[in-house]
This record gives structure tokens, sequence and C-alpha cells, in this order.
């Protein structure tokens, strides 16, 4: 079997489609060499609610994305969001059963299968078993197998999504031609990117602000401790707007990109803006505190949403490293002063990962597909490793019933 | 209406005269009814339904009815829409002659309460069914009353809608936008009140106030006629020497006109009163015509009314009151330009193009049952499920749902 492949990183955003291509060599090394983007139409928070308008921007983006890179993508990474994707934590313990009491990979199989051991209701389908570390004997550690013990635990954070939502999905690649060969909540696959090991490993939580939803994950000890969607992002904030100071949508969207802040900004009080600015009929002035009161408003009971999902598991002692902030809506000013305020931890921005060198995809509203790729690489890579005999691309079943 | 003006100049000629009423149910309908009568309405009956003995008591309205006394005992609903819906089922006999007899029935009430939400429904059906020309103007409650008091809310604004010729419903989370952060409750209140009490005067004055356009009431009743739709309502005012740019614009900005309800739609029928002082000229009337035509609706289904009142000099008010058609059953009175002209009409405020509008518009008529099932529409958010949290809908913006104070000028 070959290990040289052309794949392609799908991220049918709210806004945008973002698709970027990439050539695996010899299954160790990663380069991307195409990207494109389309807006997005039929989207809206994160689902999909017109197959045929995501189906026609998808190819679109596809058909172009493959031409910038010259080559035909072989298969496909799929990113999804959306708020019907939910997760549980779940655990699995199994005796150790040699005399010795020394943990073998026997061991470890059947505590991760007691800990999958739950069923889903029916039109449910797993997306993920995120596993968050092991115990022996109560004491977290990083691998048991070799050590002395009673009883190794095992922690999965389970993410599950509508069964019919997922297969839109699929189907909007597959109606190009293309196989999916692994699926990434958005959540992880931009916080994989987003944050770096060593933030990962002291805990961290990375959000993704996108226009239709805003994803989270919460890392700690390396592993992922639980993730989630909030179904609001950017375009509730033009919505606000335009019902707010009563404007159409599209002008509504130029005034939050042009003068739209996550703070209420004292100095802005007596200040206005024209609405156009450029003394067309219907233009006027709009004072900018009516602008930030509801710009503010929104992104505030954001964050306080996500705080009241995460309840005690976000706290100063829980993510020493804090907040970081990617997604489109993460370039609003002043977002990291909203996030900190609310959320009670120091927030910043999300620095590109450092093994993209093109400019251009160095934008926050990169990370999901660029998280894809990099996420996708290491479960090639992983089951590399596993088994050669072992067919690697298990594609959907992977998805499915990992 | 020549004959009308006579039997007001002739009270002996009672038995002919249109007959009005405005029917308060509950707290804040009572409360409602009484801030117009206040406001002096001329020969309109008036009248309050409630179930607390109390609230009646302190109420200057001569015909106060008490429903549903051997359940209350007098002593209100607790908040309880089905006890509310008891009460007033079981006086049934005394709400049916309370509208006997009336052709225009305006139903004031507070949405969210026991007696609002339980008695309004009742009194609608009855009125519409003793042959009257029903208009409630409902106010929502605020989200902050919580999640029950907006179910109970929608539950009966959708119920009246179905029993009634039109139904204006005021968000009161809207309604807050309007006043001073220092303002009271009380102020706060009074705002909702002024705004049903626009409404209401804005069509008693189309068929009774002395003025250049007036309306007779067939021709109100046929503006009507589209039944279980969202009706729109705007206000604007002006003054000064620029008063119908000042007016139009103060029309433009009403926040009502910005509710997601509206926001694609242009009305089928649509009702326009013009109120100026005597110096009102027929070019400014038709200035404000053909703006409001042009942005609601089409001239050929627009009911114009333009009224003088002595009291405004340099000042004018436009009041804006359309329906559209859901059920697609007034398809046959629609004149056939309607379509076309809603598709040439160059709408600068629109944020989809004008044929994505009709197709908007098609696509209301074919799926009218989805559209009864669910009572409300959510603009951008639409074709989405609701984004529920907390009983709240994250789809509408925090700045309402928070009650917090947008000024925009």
């Amino acid at each position: 079997m070959g290990q040289d492949k052309i794949v392609g990183a799908i991220e049918i955003g709210t806004s945008k489609v973002i698709v970027l291509v990439a050539e695996i060599i010899g299954g160790k090394s990663l380069n991307i060499i195409g990207e494109s983007h389309a807006t997005a139409s039929g989207m809206r928070k994160g689902q999909i609610i017109s197959l045929r308008e995501v189906s026609d921007c998808t190819h679109k983006a596809i058909a172009e994305a493959e031409k910038s890179s010259g080559a035909q993508i072989d298969s496909a990474y799929l990113a999804i969001s959306g708020a019907h994707l939910q997760g549980f934590y779940d655990s699995g313990v199994a005796t150790v059963s040699s005399a010795s009491g020394i943990v073998t990979e026997s061991d470890i199989r059947r505590a991760r299968e007691n800990a999958k051991m739950r069923n889903l209701p029916p039109g449910r389908v797993y997306l993920h078993h995120e596993c968050c570390g092991f115990l022996l004997d109560g004491r977290r550690v990083a691998d048991p197998v070799g050590m002395v013990g009673e009883k190794v635990e095992t922690g999965y954070w389970h993410i599950h999504g509508d069964e019919r939502l997922t297969a839109d999905h699929i189907h909007v690649v597959n109606g190009i031609g293309l196989n999916v060969d692994c699926m990434v909540v958005s959540a992880i696959a931009s916080a994989s990117v987003a944050a770096g090991d060593e933030e990962k490993k002291n805990g961290v939580l990375v959000i993704d602000i996108g226009a239709g939803t805003t994803d989270y994950a919460l890392y700690r000890f390396g592993t992922i401790l639980r993730t989630g969607v909030v179904p609001i992002g950017g375009d509730h904030v033009t919505n606000d707007l335009a019902i707010g100071l009563r404007m159409n949508a599209r002008y509504a969207e130029s005034v939050k990109l042009r003068f739209g802040k996550g703070v209420l900004d004292i100095t802005d009080k007596n200040d206005t803006v024209m609405l156009i600015g450029d003394l067309t009929i219907g233009d006027r002035p709009i004072p900018r505190l009516a602008i930030d009161k509801i710009v503010h408003a929104r992104i505030e009971e954001l964050f306080m949403i996500v705080k009241n999902q995460l309840g005690s598991d976000l706290g100063p002692q829980n993510v020493p490293s804090g907040v970081i902030l990617t997604g489109g809506t993460a370039r609003l000013p002043h977002i990291c002063d909203a996030a900190q305020e609310v959320l009670g931890v120091p927030a910043r921005l999300a620095d590109s990962p450092q093994w993209v060198s093109d400019p251009q995809l160095c934008v926050p509203e990169y990370s999901t597909a660029l998280g894809l790729l990099s996420e996708g690489f290491a479960t090639l890579r992983a089951s590399y490793r596993e088994a050669a005999s072992k067919k690697w691309y298990s594609r959907l079943s992977g998805i499915f019933g990992k | 209406m020549d004959n009308e003006e006579l039997s007001q100049a002739f009270p002996g000629l009672d038995d002919k005269r249109l007959r009005v009423k405005i029917i308060g149910v509950g707290g804040a309908g009572g409360n409602a009814v009484d801030r117009i009568k206040l406001d002096d309405l001329g020969q309109v009956a008036l009248a309050v339904v409630n179930t607390d003995t109390k609230s009646m008591a302190s109420s200057p309205i001569q015909e106060k009815l008490l429903v549903g006394r051997s359940i209350t005992r007098g002593l209100s609903t607790g908040g309880e829409a089905e006890i509310g819906r008891k009460a007033a089922e079981e006086d049934a006999a005394l709400i049916e002659k309370m509208v006997d007899g009336v052709d225009l029935v305006f139903l004031l009430a507070g949405l969210g309460g026991g007696t609002g939400s339980g008695c309004a429904p009742v009194v609608a059906k009855a009125a519409s069914k003793s042959g009257a020309l029903v208009l409630a103007f409902v106010t929502m409650p605020f989200t902050r009353e919580g999640e029950r008091r907006r179910k109970q809310a929608e539950d009966a604004l959708s119920e009246l809608r179905q029993c009634c010729d039109a139904v204006i419903a005021l968000p009161n989370d809207m309604l807050l936008q309007q006043i001073d952060e220092k303002a009271t409750v009380l102020e706060a209140f009074a705002i909702a009140d002024e705004w049903v009490s626009r409404g209401v005067k804005a069509i008693w004055g189309m068929l009774f106030q002395s003025g250049m356009i007036n309306v007779d009431f067939a021709t109100l009743r046929a503006a009507f006629r589209y039944r279980g739709g969202k009706t729109l309502f705007g206000l604007g005012c002006g003054e000064g020497e620029d008063c119908v740019k000042k007016a139009l614009a103060d029309l433009e900005l009403c926040p009502l006109l910005h509710l997601p309800d509206y926001k694609y739609a242009k009305a089928d029928s649509l009702i326009l009163n013009i109120c100026g002082g005597p110096n009102l000229a027929m070019s400014q009337v038709n200035e404000i015509m053909d703006a409001v035509c042009e942005k609601f609706g089409s001239r050929q289904n627009t009911v114009l009314g333009a009224v003088i009142d002595g009291a405004m000099r340099d000042a004018i008010r436009i009041t804006v009151i359309g329906t559209t058609d859901v059920s697609g059953a007034g398809q046959g009175q629609r004149p056939s330009a309607t379509r076309p002209a809603m598709q040439t009409a160059p709408n600068a405020h629109s944020s989809a193009p004008a044929a994505d509008q009709a197709r908007r518009l098609d696509e209301r008529a074919s799926q009218h049952e989805f559209n009864f099932q669910n009572g409300e529409e959510r603009g951008f958010f639409d074709a989405t499920e609701t984004n529920l949290y907390n009983g709240e809908d994250l789809d509408v913006p925090t700045f309402l749902r928070r009650g917090i104070r947008v000024q925009l000028q």
C-alpha cells in the first residue's frame, strides 16, 4: 500500500467553506500544497439548512483547491459542528488480571471496552471517544502498562451527534466523489493547533468563535477533558445589531467589522459614527455606545454560557494556562478582555502553529481547517504504528465505532 | 361616512350608529383602557373584564365584568392561564352579552398573566362570533418574567391570531428600549399603554375624526380580511418644517418594524393613517403615501386615511397597520398586480433582494400550516431549530432579553 497520499481538510463553516490540500509523504511528513475558500450558503449555526446550496459551494471550493494545488484529493478529512453535538464522561474499570499485579495491555483493553459500553439512544451516533487518561488505584498515571497495581481505570469524553445531520455532512462531500477518511468535531480540531503541548498539559480552554457556533475544548494533563458547542457566533452579533440599530444585515455586518468591540468603552460615550460613511441617502449617525452595548451584551452572554456549561471544571487552578480564543469572531477588538472578565482566567488570542509558513493561513479563521489536517494526520500515523496488517483506513467505521 | 358623522351630530340616532367598544382584559388590559379613557376618545364604549375584584374596584370604567366568581372568588387567577380560561368560559353568557351588537371591538390585554392569557381568547371568540371586527392589541411579557409566562403568552397569542381580525403584539422587551434608563416601572408600563392607545386612536380617527380622507367601516373590514398572520404595526412622528421627512425617518426607526417577524415582510393589506394639523397639505399626504407603500406594500391594497387634528401644528403622525395573507384563502381577493409590484419595487432597506422577498412570501403562503403551529417567525434564524437555553431563545438579541437600553439618538 502506498504511503503517499493527497488529503483534503474540509471545513464547512457557517460563513465560509475552507478546503486545504496537503500531501502526505511516506506517511511521515505533511505539506500544505493548496488552499481555497468560498462563501458558504445554506448554513446556519453550523448546521445545514439547504443541502443543495451547501453542496454547491462546497464542491466549488473543493474544485478550486484542487486546481490551486495541481493535484487530486484522494480522501477527505471533515470537520463537524452544530448544536446537535453532545458529550458525556464515562469511565471503565478493570481488575489487574496477572498474579504479579503488573498491568498488561489486555487489562487496559478491558477497561477501555468497559468505558465504551454505553449505548446511545436511537438516532445518535458516536463521533469521538477522547481518552482522558488513566488512574491506577486512584493515582493518575500517563501509561500504566508495566506498573504494579490492583485496579486500572480509564475515563473517556464521549462525543455524539445526530445521525441524520452527521450523514448529511458526509453526504455533501461524497457528492463530489470523495471519501471521508476521518471526521473531527470542530472544537477538537481548532483546539489541537491553537494550544501548545505544554499548555494542554497544564490545563487550557480553547474557544473557537465562528460565524454560527462557538466550539470549545478544555484540556488538562495533555488530554481533552470536555468539549462543547454553543450555537452562537458572529452572525448573532450581526443580527442583534441589525435589530437594535434598525438596519439591514449587510450594513450591520459592516458596522460590526468597523466599529464592534467586546467591551463597553466609556470613552465612546458621546461619539457617533456614520452608518455607511459616504453621505449617500439613508446614511445616518449611530452612537458608538449603542454599538458597544449590543455587541458587549451578546459577547458577555456567550462567555457566560460557556462558563455555566463548564461549571467547576473552569477555574484558575484547573486552567493555569488560561483561555485561548480563535475563530473569525476572535478578531473582534477587546474580545479577550470580555473573556477574561466573565471567565475569570487570563485570555489571549491563539498563535498560528509553527509548521504553517503561509501567512495567508495564519489567521484565526483557519485554525479549524489546520487542526483538521494535523488531527487527521496524527490519527493516520497512529494507525500506521498500531498495525501494518490492519487496514488503516477504517473510513467511516472508524468514526462510528472506534 | 356622511351617515356616521350625521349620527354623531345627532345622538338621538343612536341605534344607527357604528358601535365601537374597547375591552380591556385582565389587569394590564384594564389599565390600558383607563389610559385611553383619559385621552378622550369620544363616543366609544369602554369595558373591562377581570377576575380580580380589587383591581376592578379601582378602575373608573363604567362597564365592568367580573368573571369566574365561583372559581376564583374574585381573587384573581394567580397567574394561571387555565384558570383564567375557565373563569371566562363559566361566564360566557355575560361576555356574549357584552359584545352583542358591537361592530368594532378593540381588545386590549397584557399576555403572560392568568386573566389576560386565559380570558382574552374567549372574549375574542365571542366577539368574532357575534359578527364584530376584532382588533387586539396585546403586550408580550419581558423575558425576565420567565419561561412560564412567555409560554402562556405565546399560546394565547397564537390562539388570538386565529380568532381576531388583527393582532398587534407589542413585546415589552422592545418597548423598554423606548424609555429612559431612570424610568420607573410605572412609566415603563405607561409607554406600552401609550403605544396601544395610539394604535386604537389611529383606527378610531379614520372612522370618526373630521378629516380630508375618511374611511368607512366596510373598507376597514375589508382591509382586515386576512386572518391568522402577523399584523405589522408602526408609528412615526415628526414636527417642524421638515415634518414629513422627520415622521418618515421616525417610522423607519420604529422598533416594532424591526422585529424579526416583519423584517422581510410586505403586507398584503395595509392601512395608512396620517394625522396632521389644519395646514396638512395634499402633497404631503401623497409623499407619505408613496414612501410607505414602497416599503410596506403596494398602492392597490393600501387604505389611506388622513385626519386633521386641530391641536397639532406643523406636526405629523403616521400610523401603519398591515396584515399578511398566510392562509392563501384570500388569494382571489388579492389584486393581481401585487406580486409584480413587489418584485420591481426598489427597496434599499431590505437585506434580501426583492426577488428573494417574493420567494419568501410564496413560501409563506405554501407553508401556512407550519406557521400556524410555530407561531413566531425568527427572521435570520428562521429555518433553524430554536436555540433554547434556560428557557430563553438565544437567537433573540441579548440586549432585548436583558432589557439593556440602546439609545439611537
